[in-house]
C-alpha cells in the first residue's frame, strides 16, 4: 500500500511534466493530436495523487510511526478523527494535499474549456500542468511525506493541540485550496493573451466563473479561518492581522477587484490589459500566501507548516511574475479595449476607482506586513506592525469601498447625469440619515463606527430599492409578487448574485464594526460559588471537573448564566493542556443570538480551585457566521448558468448600436 | 425628454434635499464627537495598553490575545502601573526598555519607521492620480456620441425587448 503510494508520486510528477510540455507544443506548433494527449496526461495526475493519499491515511489510520511523515503528526493517544487534520498539518502532508485537490480542481476546468476555448485551452491546460509539476517537484525532492525513517519509533509526537477543533476539517483544506485554485483563472487569462485571444472576450464567461470560485473557496477559507480563532483561540477577537492572515487577505483583495472588473469586460469590452494585471497579481499574491505560510520571513501564530523551503516558493514566485509580465508585454497589443470611456461619472469608472482602492488596501497590507523585515534590514531593529496600524489605515479605506459597493451598481453604464445620480440615491441617502439619527439616538455615539453603520444602511436601500423597482415592474405585467422576485433574481443572475453577496458583505461589516467598537471585556479572578457581572449579564462559577488523558488534561468549568432576571442556562467553557507541547488550547462557551454574543474563556485554573475567566461581550458577531451562506449563495447564482436569448431578437434598428437602454 | 422647467425644478428639490440631508449627517456626527471624549476609565485604559504591547515569546499576539504567561504576567505589570497612576506613554516606555522596540503594536512615527507610515498615503495619492490619468486617456478615446432613436423606433424596440422578457 505504501510502496503503490510512494512509487504513484514521481509517475505523477513526469504525467504533470509531459502534459505541460506536450500541451505547449501543441498549442505552439498547432498539433490538435498533441493537446489531446497533454490533456489525457493531465486526467491521469488526479488518480495517481489518491493512490498516494490513501497510501498516507492507510499509514495513519495504521499508526505506521515508519513513515517520518506520520510519527511527527500524530499518535497513539489522540482522537482518531483528527488523522484526517494531521493529513495536512504538516509541511509535507499539506503540500500533497495542495497537488491533489489542484489536480481534481484543475482537471474540472480543462474539461469545462477544452470545447469552448478551443486555441485558449492547450495553453492553459499546460499553464496548469506546471503549476502541478512544480508542487510534484518540491514533494518528490524535498518533502516527500511517505518517507521511511530509519528506525521506527513507539510512538509518534502528536499534533499540534491547537488543531484539535471542528474547524480544522474545513478551514486549513479550505483556504489552502483557494489559494492554490487562483492558478486556474490565471492560467486561463494567461491561456487567452498566449494564444492572441485577449482581445476577444470569449475566454471572460469561464474566466470570471473560474473566479467566482475560487473567490468563493478563499473567502469561505478565511471566514472559517475567523470562526475558529474566535471560537479556540480564547482571546474574543477574529482577526488579528497577523502576517499569515494577511497573506491569505492579499489575493482575496486583488481577486474581489478582479471578479467586479472582469465584468466590465463582459459586458463592454473594456479593461482588456487591466483585467490581466489583476489577475497577475492575484495569482503572485496567492503564491506569496502560500510563501509566508511555509518559512515566510515573519513570525506568526500560524505557522504550522513551517518549513526551511521557503526560498522555492519564492523563486518559482519570481519565475511566474516575470514569465507572465514578459507575456503580457509581448502580447499587449491584441489587448486593445473596444470602446472608451464615456463618462467620468458611470458604473465604469465606479468599478474602476472600486479596483484601485482595493489594489491600496492590498498595498497597505503588504507593507505592513512586510515592513518589519525592511527595517530589520536598513538599521537592525525588530519592529511591529500590528493590528493598531491596520485598523487605523486599512478601516476608512474599506469603508471607501463599502460606500461605493452601495453607488457603484446604482450608476448606470456609460454615462450617468448628476439628476439620474441623486434620484437613484435619494432613498439610500435618506436611508442612511435616518439610521445615523436611530442609532445615535440608541447610543452609537462613536463617530467611525456611526459612519461605518449608516453606509452599510445606504448599500442595503439602494438594493433594496433596485429589486422592489424590478419586482414592482415584473407585478405590473401581471406576475405575482414571488414569481416576479424570483424572475428578476434568475434573468440577471450575475447582477443579482453580485447584490446578494453585497448583502452577505454588509452582513460581514455590520458584525465587524459592531465588535470591534462596542465589545466589552474583563477579566474575572472567580472561587466556585462566585457570582460576577459584565453589562446585563450575570454569572456564577459553580466549579471545575477535571479529566485526565494520556497527552492532556481537560478541564471543563459550569457557570449558571442570568441575563436580567432571566435564566440563560448553564455553560461550559472548556481548556485542554497538553503538557508535551506546553500548550493550552481553550474553547470559549459563546452564547450567541444576533444581537450580541456572551462570551466566557478560562484563562487559568489554580489549585485551589479558584480560576481566571475572561468574560466578553460582543455585539453582532452572529451577522459575520451567518454571512457565509448568504454568500455563498450569491455566488452561486452569479455562476450558474442560463440559456441566452438569441441575441438576432434584440437587434436595435440598422443604424444605432445599443444604447445601454 | 421634459420639458426644461420641470427638470430645473426638480434638479432645485433635490439639491435642496441632499444638501437638509448633508447638514443634518454634519451636525449629528458633530453631536457625536461632542459626546465621545469622555474620560476613559481605568479598565478601558487598560484593555487599549493591553492590545497596544506585543508578547515577546508569542510572535503576533498582543498581551491581550496571548494566553502565555509572560503575557498575563505583563497584563498584570499594566494593571499596577495604572493604578499606581502611570501614564499610558511612562508604560509604553517602560515596556520598551526592558523589551526593546518591538514590544510596541504600532510602530513609532518617528525616524525609519516613519516609512511605514508614510507608505500607506503616498500609495493612496499615486493611485487616485493613476486613477485619473487612466479615466483621462480612456475618455479620449471615447467616440463619437451615437444616433439617438426616434421615438417609433424605441418605442418598436422596447416591445421587442418586451416579447422577449416574456418568454
Amino acid at each position: 500500500m505504501i510502496e503503490a503510494g510512494q512509487i504513484a508520486l514521481p509517475i505523477a510528477l513526469l504525467t504533470a511534466v509531459y502534459a505541460a510540455v506536450a500541451s505547449f507544443a501543441a498549442a505552439w506548433r498547432r498539433i490538435p493530436e498533441l493537446s489531446v494527449s497533454g490533456r489525457y496526461a493531465f486526467y491521469a495526475v488526479p488518480p495517481l495523487l489518491v493512490v498516494s493519499s490513501a497510501a498516507l491515511v492507510y499509514a495513519f489510520v495504521t499508526s505506521d510511526f515508519s513513515i517520518r511523515y506520520v510519527a511527527e503528526n500524530s499518535n497513539l493517544a489522540m482522537p482518531r478523527a483528527y488523522t484526517w487534520v494531521a493529513f495536512y498539518a504538516g509541511n509535507a502532508g499539506s503540500l500533497l494535499f495542495l497537488a491533489g485537490v489542484f489536480a481534481l480542481i484543475a482537471t474540472i476546468a480543462v474539461l469545462s474549456i477544452r470545447r469552448k476555448l478551443p486555441y485558449t485551452a492547450p495553453y492553459a491546460t499546460g499553464i496548469m500542468a506546471l503549476v502541478l509539476a512544480f508542487f510534484l517537484a518540491i514533494i518528490v525532492f524535498f518533502a516527500n511525506p511517505l518517507e521511511r525513517l530509519p528506525i521506527t519509533p513507539p510512538d509518534g509526537q502528536g499534533i499540534n493541540p491547537l488543531l484539535v477543533h471542528f474547524g480544522m476539517f474545513i478551514h486549513p483544506p479550505m483556504q489552502m485550496t483557494g489559494l492554490i485554485v487562483v492558478a486556474i483563472p490565471f492560467s486561463i487569462a494567461m491561456g487567452a493573451l498566449l494564444a492572441r485571444r485577449g482581445g476577444r472576450d470569449e475566454w471572460v464567461d469561464l474566466g470570471r466563473t473560474w473566479a467566482m470560485i475560487s473567490w468563493l473557496i478563499l473567502t469561505c477559507g478565511l471566514l472559517l479561518g475567523s470562526w475558529w480563532a474566535y471560537t479556540i483561540l480564547g482571546w474574543g477577537g477574529y482577526w488579528a492581522w497577523d502576517p499569515v492572515e494577511n497573506s491569505a487577505l492579499l489575493p482575496w483583495l486583488a481577486l474581489t477587484a478582479f471578479v467586479h472588473s472582469i465584468m466590465v469586460q463582459k459586458r463592454r469590452g473594456m479593461f482588456r490589459t487591466w483585467n490581466m494585471v489583476l489577475i497577475i497579481v492575484a495569482f503572485t499574491l496567492a503564491q506569496m500566501g502560500m510563501f509566508i505560510n511555509r518559512g515566510g520571513p515573519v513570525p506568526s501564530v500560524h505557522s504550522f507548516a513551517q518549513s526551511t523551503m521557503g526560498w522555492l516558493f519564492l523563486a518559482f514566485m519570481a519565475g511566474t511574475l516575470i514569465l507572465s509580465l514578459a507575456a503580457f508585454v509581448w502580447r499587449m497589443d491584441s489587448l486593445r479595449s473596444r470602446e472608451g470611456l464615456d463618462s467620468l461619472l458611470s458604473r465604469e469608472s465606479a468599478f474602476l476607482a472600486q479596483n484601485v482602492l482595493f489594489l491600496v488596501v492590498a498595498f497597505v497590507t503588504l507593507w505592513g506586513t512586510i515592513f518589519p523585515v525592511f527595517s530589520e534590514a536598513a538599521q537592525d531593529v525588530t519592529l511591529t506592525v500590528g493590528a493598531p496600524f491596520f485598523n487605523r489605515i486599512n478601516g476608512p479605506l474599506l469603508l471607501a469601498i463599502v460606500f461605493l459597493m452601495g453607488v457603484g451598481p446604482l450608476l448606470p453604464w456609460r454615462r450617468a447625469t448628476p439628476r439620474n445620480l441623486v434620484r437613484t440615491l435619494r432613498y439610500p441617502l435618506i436611508a442612511a440619515a435616518v439610521a445615523s439619527v436611530v442609532l445615535f439616538a440608541v447610543g452609537v455615539r462613536q463617530v467611525p463606527a456611526l459612519v461605518a453603520l449608516a453606509t452599510c444602511a445606504l448599500v442595503v436601500t439602494g438594493i433594496a430599492h433596485e429589486w422592489a423597482r424590478g419586482v414592482r415592474a415584473r407585478h405590473g405585467r401581471g406576475e405575482n409578487y414571488a414569481l416576479a422576485f424570483g424572475r428578476l433574481l434568475s434573468g440577471n443572475r450575475p447582477r443579482y448574485g453580485g447584490y446578494v453577496v453585497h448583502l452577505a458583505i454588509i452582513m460581514l461589516a455590520v458584525g465587524a464594526t459592531a465588535s470591534s467598537f462596542y465589545s466589552a471585556q474583563r477579566d474575572v479572578a472567580m472561587s466556585p460559588g462566585d457570582t460576577a457581572a459584565l453589562g446585563d449579564y450575570s454569572f456564577t462559577y459553580i466549579g471545575v471537573s477535571t479529566v485526565e488523558f494520556p497527552d492532556r488534561t481537560e478541564e471543563t468549568a459550569e457557570f449558571d448564566v442570568y441575563e436580567g432576571d432571566e435564566y440563560l442556562g448553564r455553560m461550559y467553557p472548556f481548556r485542554a493542556v497538553y503538557p508535551e507541547f506546553r500548550i493550552a488550547s481553550t474553547r470559549g462557551a459563546i452564547r450567541s443570538t444576533p444581537v450580541e454574543d456572551f462570551y466566557l474563556v478560562p484563562s487559568e485554573f489554580n489549585d485551589d480551585g479558584s480560576a481566571i475567566f475572561r468574560v466578553l461581550i460582543n455585539p453582532m458577531v452572529w451577522w459575520m457566521w451567518a454571512s457565509g451562506p448568504v454568500l455563498a449563495l450569491g455566488v452561486l447564482l452569479a455562476i450558474s448558468p442560463r440559456r441566452q436569448p438569441s441575441p438576432s431578437t434584440l437587434r436595435l434598428p440598422a443604424n444605432t448600436r445599443a444604447a445601454g437602454a | 425628454m421634459q420639458s426644461s422647467g420641470g427638470v430645473g425644478a426638480g434638479r432645485r428639490r433635490s439639491v435642496r434635499v441632499a444638501a437638509a440631508l448633508a447638514a443634518l449627517c454634519l451636525a449629528l456626527f458633530g453631536l457625536a464627537c461632542d459626546s465621545a471624549s469622555e474620560v476613559p476609565t481605568l479598565e478601558q485604559r487598560e484593555q487599549r495598553l493591553n492590545r497596544a504591547i506585543m508578547c515577546p515569546v508569542c510572535p503576533g499576539e498582543s498581551i491581550d490575545q496571548s494566553r502565555n504567561p509572560l503575557s498575563a504576567q505583563m497584563r498584570g505589570v499594566v494593571r499596577d502601573r495604572l493604578e499606581q497612576g502611570w501614564s499610558e506613554e511612562q508604560i509604553t516606555d517602560y515596556f520598551v526598555e526592558s523589551y526593546g522596540p518591538s514590544v510596541v503594536m504600532e510602530p513609532p512615527a518617528s525616524g525609519f519607521s516613519l516609512l511605514a507610515w508614510a507608505g500607506p498615503p503616498v500609495a493612496l495619492a499615486a493611485a487616485v492620480a493613476a486613477l485619473v490619468v487612466a479615466l483621462r486617456a480612456m475618455r479620449r478615446r471615447a467616440p463619437e456620441p451615437e444616433a439617438q432613436l426616434t421615438d417609433e423606433e424605441s418605442e418598436e424596440y422596447f416591445a421587442r425587448v418586451e416579447e422577449a422578457l416574456r418568454r
